[in-house]
């Protein structure tokens, strides 16, 4: 059981889909489906139904650190929560290390920081980690734990009055007590400031370099970029982007270079003209006074523009994970429907 | 079972203090009021006198408020997502019910002690067999209405739902035929209630199966297998709930 699976995915999912009635027991579904009835059957394509997740295929293998990114509604919570187990999907198959979600939890094999998983406000942070500790077959040692999420001096307090980045590490400190292979972290840094952040992640670091599977969900594109080997974007259901974050980067689109255009109206024209025929050029705007130039070979156009055209003001820019976010993601906006997640 | 949670969970219902007054001595205070300072309290009912008969009420009656504040508690749990939090260990649906469960037992156990030595002191007077078996009955149907509470609690997910079911508790107790005797119609829909079939098999050592209306006298005598196919039926319900809304909790609130 300890080494066996490493030649099976961490995680594949295959065709999986997660469709949800929204009139009964999804508070946040849309009120134009309310009182339209429940289908008879599972039926996929009754407007009544949300779908979160859309046949949405993934395999990650053991060792990978991989950021699961994507716009609110966009179906990663729900891919999660059938990782974890948590829920179960309406079609396709969802496996974790081989085994079905719900049984590699049994082992031990995963663990998650959930973006909602409440905690006993009444406990200690200490009989937090005892309770939950309680449960595993093996569990790490209580002491172990606080020490590796930093909360050895908290250890005491009772969970109540803990901050949110304090409580956030608790969930983390009990993710960390079957040592699973496959940590799973659903926005593990929502709703904390920048230095819980950093400090958060700092522990994580830490701890990622033991060969572990991490999958995080998160909103935070620099954290995506800072921690992931691997980005897989997710919009209505789907992957809709997989690779590496330069990968990612690079197919947002070229670098951009930008410059003053001169005032006299010749000499503009001129100078557009000139831009126009350089090589490697592929789109050429005028913004205001500026004139902006996509290219494939940012260099040869900068250089053109200093010395041949005499322009100023010059500035290289490239794609930001953001732009590759928003240009990935907004073609494949749909409608209302498929983008409403079932939180 | 899991000890450590089960020990823990005590350790949580004992911090607040608040449920430790309406469990432990509100019921306690209804037995001195409505039972041992009463005149009539050394009347017979049967095989004890009606200081034992209240006692065994109040008794059904804080059990029942400790089996339902626990299930108030899972509730609170359920809005802080603390199931989901439990859906990510090896701990099965079944085991969660049967930890509340023998949490709830352990909790009930603290106002039948308190209001049986009380009454030990005040008069309550009856066969020993009686007192054993009304202890017995009181304990274990309590145990079965723990999952009462639990459903309950499972089901409004709120802080709300431990007022309203505590509320709701007291109605079932006058519906059940704990605080006062009913009779007629009143008694006729009791007969349905959550709660009739635990007071009745809980007095039954001191009763048996007598009846008796507002001024002590018997209207009727009830066959055994009244009260408890009451409490069987609403076992197997109650059960069936806890589970399925365990189940449904676990899915993303």
């Amino acid at each position: 059981m300890t080494s066996t699976h490493s030649a099976t995915p961490a995680i594949e999912l295959r065709g999986l889909l997660k469709s949800f009635r929204p009139a009964r027991g999804t508070r946040r579904g849309r009120s134009h489906a309310r009182g339209s009835g429940r289908p008879t059957t599972p039926s996929t394509s009754t407007s009544t139904e949300i779908r979160a997740v859309d046949g949405l295929d993934l395999t990650i293998q053991p060792g990978e650190v991989v950021a699961f990114l994507g716009p609110n509604g966009a179906g990663k919570t729900t891919t999660l929560d059938i990782v974890l187990g948590l829920t179960e999907p309406t079609a396709g198959s969802a496996q974790v290390f081989g085994r079905r979600p719900r049984g590699a939890v049994q082992e031990g094999l995963v663990s998650a920081v959930l973006q909602s998983g409440g905690l006993l406000r009444d406990l200690t942070v200490r009989e937090t980690i005892e309770l939950v500790a309680s449960t595993l077959p093996s569990p790490a040692g209580v002491d172990e734990v606080l020490a590796r999420a930093g909360l050895t001096d908290l250890d005491s307090r009772l969970v109540a009055t803990c901050s949110g980045g304090e409580q956030q590490r608790l969930r983390f400190a009990l993710a960390l007590l079957p040592e699973p292979d496959l940590l799973v972290l659903d926005e593990p840094t929502a709703g904390m400031d920048a230095s819980a952040r950093r400090d958060f992640w700092a522990t994580m670091r830490a701890d990622a370099g033991l060969g572990r599977t991490i999958v995080f969900a998160t909103h935070y594109l620099e954290e995506a970029d800072a921690f992931a080997d691997r980005i897989v974007l997710v919009a209505g259901g789907r992957v809709v982007a997989d690779g590496s974050t330069a990968e990612i980067r690079a197919r947002a689109g070229r670098r951009q270079v930008s410059a003053d255009l001169p005032e006299d109206t010749l000499e503009r024209a001129r100078v557009l003209h000139a831009v126009r025929d350089l090589p490697a050029v592929t789109e050429t705007a005028e913004h205001g006074r500026r004139i902006v130039v996509s290219s494939s070979d940012s260099d040869t156009v900068a250089r053109a523009l200093i010395v041949d055209l005499d322009l100023r003001g010059l500035e290289i820019t490239s794609p930001s994970l953001e732009s590759a976010f928003v240009s990935l993601t907004e073609p494949h906006a749909q409608p209302a429907d498929l983008e409403e997640n079932a939180r | 079972m899991n000890l450590t949670f089960v020990r823990l969970e005590l350790r949580r219902f004992f911090r607040d203090r608040v449920s430790v007054f309406f469990v432990a001595i509100l019921p306690a205070f209804f037995f001195i009021i409505f039972g041992a300072a009463q005149s009539y309290g050394g009347e017979s009912a049967g095989n004890g006198n009606v200081t034992m008969y209240v006692m065994i009420s109040m008794a059904a009656y804080g059990a029942v408020t400790a089996t339902t504040g626990i299930g108030g508690t899972a509730a609170v749990e359920r809005m802080q997502g603390w199931g989901r939090q439990l859906g990510l260990t090896p701990l099965t649906d079944g085991s969660f019910v049967a930890t509340k469960a023998l949490v709830a037992l352990t909790v009930a156990t603290i106002p039948i002690t308190l209001i049986f030595v009380l009454g030990a002191f005040t008069g309550a007077a009856g066969d020993a067999r009686a007192w054993a078996l009304s202890a017995a009955a009181v304990l274990v149907g309590g145990w079965v209405l723990s999952l009462y509470g639990l459903a309950a609690g499972l089901a409004f997910r709120s802080e709300a739902a431990v007022g309203a079911t505590s509320g709701g508790l007291v109605i079932l107790a006058f519906l059940g035929n704990i605080f006062i005797p009913l009779s007629g119609t009143m008694l006729a829909i009791a007969k349905f209630t959550p709660l009739y079939g635990y007071v009745s098999l809980a007095r039954y050592p001191i009763t048996e199966g007598r009846l008796i209306d507002g001024s002590g006298t018997v209207v009727d005598i009830e066959p055994l297998w009244v009260p408890l196919l009451n409490v069987g039926v609403w076992a197997v319900v109650l059960g069936l709930l806890a589970t399925w809304l365990v189940r449904r909790g676990r899915a993303r609130q």
